[in-house]
């Protein structure tokens, strides 16, 4: 190959492309940031079956049902609180969330007796719930200080409500995971009595219920109601009774505090301390201010009411953990097995072609493409066990197609006329842009799955097949025609 | 290639497409066999019957490692080379799991543990059946679309939904389980399947020249990419075996099965379909 070749080849934008790509791969994989001290890892991302660390997957002890009733909601919903022993939310205008679980069968009779009708039903959680899980379990991890934790909700495919929350802590083995999960902090309401002193009024284990954001009706405040027990209530009257809260509201705040650190401080609402002269008030609602804000603050204080528990009961339906040691020991074996497959991979070519002239190139762009490959992947997607076993799968396809493209531009090894090269080659990608085709359709409905631990596999493979489509493996052929036609 | 002997022009299509289709015919019996005898046409793996597994390296030897799990549901024990272990268990209540698994880390600090729930494996069953549904009936879409012509499309979907219940026939005997690696394994196959039946339909069809010729180009093309590719899956397999890499490991056997009876259906049963086709005219 002389220096003609080479200045034609790199002048060919598809080939310049591949070029460009691999550099920019490398440079997000090693230099931005820069990550040397990771060694051959760069800046990828690793999951847990490597990197070491447990995962925990809670189901949701919850139901969603739709029903149908004529009398007002106002009076369906407490009935069926009393009856099943438990918060009853309504998500829309004829579903509620019934926070915990429930048959069907188990729910039709108390349905029927509060002149309702049950229309549908399934287990999960509304999205709001999902969403106060996730927070809550990511205020727990981050309580622990710097973590690295992944919490995602998930939702079966076919169901319309989550269902699934997954809990992933690198670095943490299985009991600690679990512990963390299950931790409950100490929530204490306290009320002021002089200057920046106050005194204890009642504990969380007072608090009865806890419901989501409201908005009060009068300004627009956003605000979370709760309940008190009957002690609770009691206590909570004496305190503002002794301490003066019920003439003076403004001098006494209330402070609420988790784990001793402040999350609350307002004062007793005037009507409020009205009612309070003459009677114990069971259901309160702490008021945290209007707008965006407010909201955001009362969301982060209705976890802070539930003192790390979670809305709805979960159960604990399937966990792992790899130690740190074993991940290293795959990691090890992931390379090698790459490193292993490519050789082996070179060496069945060769036997095929005995021309470095097309096995070096062909080894080239399967290098390339998976160097684009990892340095796509750094950025959207942690490359597990998995992931790896498609990145070399990725390998194989790559090469069955490369060879396509060699046997149908070369006759008995050498290259036709340009024109009949460019109709060829055409014919060429045409069969691997259908072959590829197959491939991501195959590969999609795991990559969009949200309950499958697949996904980085399916991700890995598509993106392979794509890459390998749009940029690598069009080069090949103008490679080939290059070096060959001299 | 010397080492391949077959000559694709040899045979009628009648002779080609026998075998293939006998064996899918004992693949369809075996399965249905297992579903009587088991429930599940092929071994469900802890994926998806549920229970827990604990990759460890240790020179305990079989029997004492059940001896010291003697009071749980004890499945199986595979043993690699260099002292990995691969421990199985049934599905367990909350309390007893969480015993085993400080059992475990007690005796085998740097092992690895992975349980799933009884009925949570029952939604992932589901979700991998949606999956493989899916994702069969997309190929077929796209081959129907790529080639615009019933009896070619057919040969690519049938040959493709053979490849996967030969497969399987094979899990079941070797008793290798449906796992979510495996069945991912499964649905590659679909993709890895349908690249040399593409190859194949396109040479012949449209292509000029003599039926002969372009049949045997097809399988010179056709081979050497299974073969590239059956290299790479072998040399995964060998690693991850070696270093207990379970997952992998599952998912290179699964697909060296499924090519190598890929082989067979894009050559016989395919290429057979096709030749009948071409023969008697279907390609004016």
């Amino acid at each position: 190959m002389n220096r003609d070749t080479l200045k034609k080849l790199v002048t060919d934008w598809q080939v310049a492309l591949v070029l460009v790509l691999v550099a920019a791969s490398l440079i997000g994989i090693y230099l931005a940031p820069p990550a040397f001290q990771n060694g051959i890892e760069g800046n990828l991302q690793f999951g847990l079956d490597l990197e070491g660390g447990s995962w925990l997957q809670l189901e949701f002890q919850s139901a969603i049902v739709g029903f149908t009733t004529d009398r007002p909601m106002n009076e369906v919903i407490p009935e069926l609180e009393q009856q099943l022993d438990t918060q009853v939310l309504l998500i829309d205008e004829n579903t509620v969330e019934i926070q915990k679980l429930y048959t069907r069968a188990e729910l039709e009779p108390v349905f029927a007796a509060a002149g309702a009708q049950i229309v549908s039903y399934q287990q999960g959680v509304s999205q709001e719930t999902a969403d106060t899980v996730k927070r809550t379990l990511e205020e727990k991890v981050n309580s622990l200080g710097t973590m690295d934790a992944k919490i995602n909700v998930l939702t079966p495919t076919g169901s319309d409500y989550p269902q699934y929350v997954r809990v992933e802590l690198a670095g943490v083995d299985m009991a600690t995971a679990q512990e963390i999960v299950g931790k409950q902090g100490v929530f204490e309401i306290r009320i002021q009595t002089t200057g920046n002193e106050s005194v204890h009024v009642v504990y969380g284990d007072a608090i009865s219920s806890v419901s989501p954001p409201s908005r009060e009706s009068m300004n627009g405040a956003w605000g979370v109601p709760f309940t008190l027990n009957d002690a609770g209530a009691e206590a909570f009257r004496q305190a503002a009774l002794t301490y003066g809260a019920v003439d003076n509201p403004e001098a006494h705040h209330l402070v609420m505090l988790l784990d001793g650190e402040e999350v609350f401080n307002g004062a007793l609402n005037p009507s409020l301390a009205n009612q309070l002269r003459s009677q114990p008030v069971r259901s309160l609602q702490a008021t945290t201010g209007t707008g965006e804000e407010g909201l955001e603050d009362a969301k982060s204080l209705e976890i802070h009411l539930r003192a790390g528990a979670l809305p709805v009961g979960v159960q604990i339906v399937g966990s792992g953990s790899v130690p740190a040691a074993l991940g290293e020991q795959f990691k090890t074996m992931s390379i090698l097995a790459g490193l292993l497959a490519l050789v082996a991979v070179g060496v069945v070519v060769y036997y095929r072609y005995r021309e470095p002239f097309i096995v070096v190139p062909m080894l080239a762009i399967n290098l390339a493409e998976i160097i684009i490959l990892l340095g796509i992947a750094r950025y959207i997607q942690q490359l597990d066990l998995a992931a790896i076993a498609g990145l070399i799968a990725v390998l194989g396809t790559g090469i069955d197609q490369l060879v396509i493209i060699t046997d149908e531009v070369l006759h008995e090894g050498r290259v036709p006329s340009p024109n009949l090269y460019m109709k060829r080659y055409g014919r060429a990608l045409g069969i691997i842009a259908v072959a590829a085709s197959t491939m991501f359709i195959a590969m999609l409905p795991l990559a969009l799955m949200d309950l499958s631990t697949l996904r980085g596999f399916a991700i890995i493979t598509i993106l392979g097949v794509v890459i390998g489509v749009l940029v690598t493996r069009p080069a090949y052929g103008k490679i080939i025609m290059a070096i060959l036609s001299k | 290639m010397e080492i391949v002997r077959y000559d694709i022009n040899r045979y009628s299509p009648g002779q080609m497409v026998v075998l293939p289709l006998v064996l899918l015919l004992i693949a369809g019996m075996v399965l249905a066999a297992s579903t009587f005898m088991t429930g599940t046409p092929v071994e469900l793996g802890i994926d998806f019957a549920g229970g827990t597994a604990v990759t460890v390296f240790t020179p305990d030897s079989v029997a004492e490692i059940e001896a010291y799990f003697a009071d749980y549901p004890l499945l199986s024990i595979d043993e690699s080379v260099n002292n990995g272990k691969y421990i199985k268990f049934g599905p367990m209540e909350d309390d007893q799991f969480r015993a085993l698994s400080e059992a475990v880390v007690d005796r085998y600090p740097n092992a690895g543990i992975d349980q799933i729930g009884e009925t949570f494996g029952k939604t992932l069953q589901q979700q991998a059946l949606l999956a493989l549904i899916f994702s069969f009936i997309g190929m077929s879409i796209v081959v129907f679309i790529a080639f615009r012509s019933a009896v070619p499309s057919i040969a690519v979907v049938l040959s493709a939904f053979s490849d996967i219940a030969i497969t399987a026939a094979a899990m079941s005997i070797l008793g290798m389980p449906l796992s979510l690696g495996t069945t991912a394994a499964l649905l590659m196959l679909i993709g890895y399947s349908v690249d040399s039946d593409i190859l194949l339909t396109s040479r012949v069809l449209k292509r000029k020249g003599k039926l002969a010729e372009k049949l045997g180009g097809a399988f010179r093309t056709g081979f050497i990419m299974t073969t590239t590719t059956l290299s790479a899956l072998v040399a995964m397999w060998v690693v991850a075996v070696a270093g207990q890499v379970q997952i992998i490991a599952a998912i290179a056997s699964v697909l060296i099965i499924g090519l190598v009876i890929d082989l067979m259906n894009t050559w016989l049963l395919n290429a057979g379909i096709i030749k009948w086709y071409v023969q008697k005219g279907g390609n004016r």
